[in-house]
């Protein structure tokens, strides 16, 4: 077993899988448990992943199903709670209101980000916040290239109608 | 909104692709040109500019929490744990049927001769447990040489072991004592019993080395009945007994559905003494099994770092080959 190998993993990587995992979830024990999780999973399967494999896209992919297993149970708490009518419990504060923005855009920004469908939010979020490029995040969420391109193209435009009027644009006499 | 003239809708997405630094040369020029001559969409591309600035500028601000110490130390106690547990195994075709060898962290774990009832998966499961991963690269050397062991052309296994198998501090006790048998020897399992001080659990010792984790390795086959008999092996495999022991070069004879090691036509060292001798030496013909341990040759008598005995000199009046 590659053990040492995978030390490096996860000196390599841990850190960024956590943050996006918080960033999705909003959560640092949501982030704990479930980049935790990703990590297990990962050392089970690191024996059998091919060599010169994308390791940082791999771990992404493991950590996005996690998240969105996560969101979907969630869900099903949440309509649970609804049909005995009780109130969803009110869990940490969202990390965007504990977060001093000075820029009301940015706020905006993340309340947007927050509100996307998820498939957007997460196509979103690697590509704009961690860099991965289509091919790793269509293999994450389980479509094309193209597909993932599109989610995060319909987030930013979704993003842009949710600013309008605050991003700062000089407007130029017309012709 | 720039979305109104169908030139605007149609160069849109490649607008958006400029924004964000992704746009190919071509389609980049494509939008330099129209944005030259189109107001509404140059605004639209500063918009989408800002925006991404702005997102990185998300990017590079700390998130609230974003401390990943506490979980980092909880994870590698919780994959230091795996790895403990976790086992790595193959399954070889040898002379004796499938084979399978499992490994931990610690060392060898389990190996075992496998039957054909069951499914293999169901069958990899119930002795290994849910963390065991087929890990061929891992366990192919040893493969390898007990292949060798089997051929006849290595006699140790030096393997490091992992015997949290055990079932108890006793069996524990049996195994380790039984691993230092060396290759072409044979002792009784009242000898393992003497050896572990408890002399009159014959039977428990045999008990214990009937759920050997480790055959072959842990030489539980070099353990016999105090009268010379085989007595048993892994269940009903009596055969595999005497053909390992063959290997090593201790002959048996057909007993009564069994074998028999002939006691007076092998080497004799007893308990306590650095020398080895001819059956008939002293009082040794009289010496329960229990004290002794049998070899087949000078040869393995002295790769175990004996000497001949002075008084009876098997040295100079060799047993009859």
């Amino acid at each position: 077993m590659a053990e040492d190998a995978f030390e490096a993993v996860v000196a390599g990587h841990h850190a960024e899988i956590r943050r996006y995992l918080l960033r999705l979830t909003a959560r640092t024990s949501d982030a704990d448990d479930l980049s935790q999780e990703t990590f297990l999973r990962a050392f089970r399967a690191y024996g059998s992943l091919p060599a010169g494999a994308n390791v940082r896209a791999w771990l992404f992919a493991i950590a996005t199903n996690l998240c969105r297993n996560h969101f979907r149970a969630q869900k099903r708490r949440r309509l649970a709670y609804a049909a005995v009518a009780f109130d969803p419990p009110s869990g940490e504060a969202g990390w965007a209101d504990g977060l001093a923005l000075a820029d009301e855009a940015k706020a905006r920004i993340e309340e947007v980000i927050a509100g996307l469908p998820v498939k957007q939010r997460l196509a979103f979020i690697m590509r704009r916040i961690h860099d991965l490029d289509y091919a790793a995040i269509g293999a994450s969420l389980r479509c094309s290239e193209e597909s993932a391109r599109a989610h995060v193209f319909q987030a930013l435009r979704k993003i842009r109608r949710g600013l309008e009027g605050l991003v700062p644009v000089e407007t130029e006499p017309q012709p | 909104m720039s979305h109104a003239h169908p030139v605007c809708r149609e160069i849109e997405p490649d607008l958006l692709a400029v924004a964000v630094g992704e746009a190919a040369p071509v389609a980049a020029e494509r939008v330099e040109g129209h944005v030259a001559r189109c107001g509404a969409c140059r605004e639209e591309l500063r918009s989408y500019r800002a925006i991404d600035g702005l997102v990185g500028t998300l990017r590079r601000s700390p998130l609230p929490g974003d401390d990943a110490t506490l979980a980092r130390a909880k994870l590698e106690s919780r994959l230091a744990d795996l790895r403990s547990r976790l086992v790595g195994f193959g399954i070889f075709p040898s002379p004796l049927g499938p084979i399978l060898i499992a490994r931990s962290e610690l060392g060898v774990s389990l190996v075992r001769y496998l039957g054909g009832r069951g499914s293999m998966a169901s069958t990899i499961r119930r002795l290994l447990g849910e963390e065991a991963i087929e890990d061929r690269a891992a366990t192919e050397a040893l493969h390898a040489e007990l292949m060798e062991y089997l051929e006849g052309r290595r006699t140790r296994l030096d393997w490091p072991l992992d015997l949290r198998r055990a079932r108890s501090d006793f069996q524990r006790r049996v195994l380790e004592v039984t691993a230092q048998l060396p290759y072409g020897a044979v002792a009784s399992y009242g000898g393992i019993a003497r050896r572990i001080g408890a002399p009159s659990a014959a039977r428990p010792v045999a008990q214990a080395l009937r759920w050997n984790p480790l055959p072959i390795v842990i030489p539980c086959h070099r353990v016999i009945g105090s009268s010379g008999g085989l007595v048993g092996y892994a269940g009903k495999k009596i055969e595999l007994k005497q053909r390992l022991l063959t290997i090593e070069g201790v002959l048996t004879e057909p007993a009564r559905r069994d074998f028999r090691v002939r006691r007076e036509a092998m080497y004799a060292l007893h308990t306590g003494e650095t020398e080895y001798c001819l059956p008939t030496c002293g009082s040794l013909q009289s010496s329960p099994l229990s004290e002794l341990m049998l070899f087949g040759s000078r040869e393995r008598a002295e790769a175990a770092g004996l000497a001949p005995c002075t008084t009876c000199r098997p040295d100079l009046h060799p047993l009859p080959a």
